[in-house]
């Protein structure tokens, strides 16, 4: 930085406001605008990548392929409980309905990890651990889908990368008479930005809600996604949730 | 002079470069650039769906029955004040609905013969399900009832229900008051025009259809609502569960849920089994047409439709020609 001024010409100190204001004039040259102007740009760029946190540094177009699995994780940001008897103890139903999405989200995290996150699987277009989570009944339907609930099958053609941004997760619970969970309707919505091998880059949305209940673990029984992917013009987070990320745009 | 001009000069270019350094990484030069450049476009959102509807194609009889049960009363041990079989034939995605008057005069299985909604009171559910397939000759494959009040709070519970009022009401004694037209009706209301039956010209013929109506009005909103938010599904679940009594294991019934979504209400057929009025033991009763009952039931009985040969006309035909 220091090289932006010229040290070997310190500005005059003058005796009076003439000669001031004389000396104003000439030094107003276009150094003394750019200087601060620079210092400002060079102060927006260094807050923008330190305080986003090490999340928000940019990958595009730097670090080339990888094949780490990145960190992910979705937020619950409300679970609600409905009963199916008349009377019931208010508090514990939401404590229940609590309890079921914290035993169900593991199983989204890794639905969707392994249908868009990990390189192994979007690589091969293999997603066998992704119709794993599904019932029987479904199953074929997810299998025909496979392009919609996942990066898809030939994603290790256009993909370099792809990192998670904030995703989020609402749980509505059902409850049998004897207040077990009986179904759970998940309403969820997934981002993530794709780094393609020709350095584009695509904005990753997935939203929608799936019917989960406990066969031997929760599957999911039936199903409603949409994919509205967008392509994304900036950087993407490197790894943990909650990163920020792409902007899409349409 | 000069040395100092020239200085400020170098001092200025050097500035003007870095900024323009720092503006081109910040902007995304190189590749990023060139993707900024390029012109952006939508891509064509895609859609999955699964819904796990029944798809057999043998039919599914349900025997839905309102209880005159009034608020703490026990519904299964009152008069039965309507009685419908819902006929589903899940592969075609169809149904019927076959009302009952409840005054059709009828044998109780063990109870001799007098109103069918006696049987209720009689021997609760079970009776009326044995006294429907005593006359029908069809299964009942599940049964559910509900009374006045669980009725009123389902209804609410689901936010009312969306009718086609087919015609005006007047009628003060069950305080059914409505104008003709698509109304939401509150339960109160929705019972109201459940139970009108004063100011219509077949009496509890026409009472039948309107409630087979109602529930075609449940289905309706069922699948449209389903359409916009699938969770609804267990909403209307759970106000059917809190509030009626059923032989439907939860599962089953959401099954059942499910695959009314894929029922087109529009192709429901609602009817009421045809017959007349009558004395039977100084009782006002209804008499069944026993023979288009039977070939009613006979046709229904295969995959729970009816050939239109056995679509008797409505009971509210004279009103709905009049509007």
């Amino acid at each position: 930085m220091g090289a932006l001024t010229d040290r070997s010409n310190p500005p005059t100190v003058t005796a009076n406001r003439v000669e001031r204001a004389s000396s104003k004039k000439r030094r107003k040259p276009l150094a003394l605008f750019i200087v601060p102007a620079v210092l400002v740009v060079v102060g927006v760029v260094l807050l923008f990548m330190l305080g986003g946190g090490t999340d928000s540094i940019p990958i595009i177009g730097d670090d080339g392929p990888d094949d780490t699995v990145p960190e992910f994780d979705f937020t619950t940001t409300k679970t609600t409980g409905i009963p199916t008897v008349s009377e019931f103890d208010k508090a514990a139903l939401a404590a229940s309905a609590e309890q079921t999405g914290t035993e169900i989200t593991p199983t989204i995290d890794d639905l969707f990890t392994n249908a868009f996150l990990d390189p192994t699987n979007w690589r091969e277009g293999d997603y066998e651990e992704v119709f794993a989570a599904f019932a029987p009944a479904a199953l074929p339907a997810a299998q025909e889908n496979v392009e919609t609930l996942t990066l898809g099958t030939t994603a290790g053609d256009v993909f370099e990368k792809v990192r998670p941004n904030k995703s989020n997760l609402k749980y509505r619970v059902l409850f049998d008479p004897d207040g077990n969970p009986d179904t759970a309707v998940v309403r969820f919505t997934f981002n993530a930005t794709g780094k393609r091998l020709d350095g584009t880059a695509l904005a990753i949305a997935s939203s929608g809600q799936l019917f989960l209940q406990d066969l031997d673990g929760w599957k999911i029984t039936a199903f409603d996604i949409v994919r509205s992917d967008t392509e994304a013009e900036v950087t993407v987070s490197t790894g943990a949730s909650g990163g920020s990320g792409a902007t899409g745009t349409s | 002079m000069i040395a100092a001009s020239a200085a400020r000069r170098r001092a200025a270019l050097l500035a003007a470069l870095l900024v323009a350094w720092i503006a081109g990484s910040v902007l995304g030069a190189g590749e990023h650039e060139t993707a900024g450049a390029r012109p952006m476009f939508q891509i064509e959102p895609a859609h999955a769906e699964f819904v796990p509807v029944l798809n057999s194609e043998e039919p599914i009889f349900v025997l839905v029955i309102g209880s005159d049960a009034r608020p703490d009363q026990d519904v299964n041990s009152q008069r039965a004040d309507s009685i419908h079989i819902l006929a589903v034939n899940p592969a075609k995605h169809k149904a019927t609905i076959v009302g009952i008057p409840r005054d059709s005069y009828v044998s109780i299985p063990d109870h001799g013969t007098t109103k069918i909604n006696a049987a209720l009171a009689m021997g609760g559910p079970e009776l009326v399900v044995a006294t429907v397939e005593s006359l029908t000759g069809l299964t009942m494959d599940y049964w559910a009832i509900t009374g006045f009040e669980g009725f009123n709070s389902m209804v609410n519970q689901v936010d009312g229900l969306v009718v086609d009022v087919p015609f005006a009401m007047d009628d003060g004694s069950s305080r059914a008051y409505f104008e003709p037209g698509v109304q939401r009706l509150p339960g109160d209301e929705a019972l109201a025009f459940a139970r009108n039956r004063h100011d219509l010209p077949a009496g509890d013929f026409g009472r039948s259809e309107n409630q087979g109506l109602l529930m075609i009005s449940a289905l309706a909103q069922l699948r449209k609502e389903f359409a916009k938010d699938p969770s609804r599904l267990l909403d209307w679940v759970g106000a059917f569960t809190r509030n009626a009594e059923s032989t439907v294991a939860l599962d089953e019934l959401m099954n059942l849920a499910f695959t009314g979504t894929e029922v087109n209400h529009k192709t429901v057929v609602n009817i009421v089994a045809p017959g007349g009025s009558g004395m039977a033991g100084g009782l006002s009763v209804v008499t069944l047409d026993m023979a288009a009952l039977q070939a009613i039931s006979a046709d229904l009985a295969d995959d729970g439709l009816l050939k239109k040969g056995n679509i008797p006309p409505s009971p509210n035909a004279p009103l709905l020609e009049g509007e």
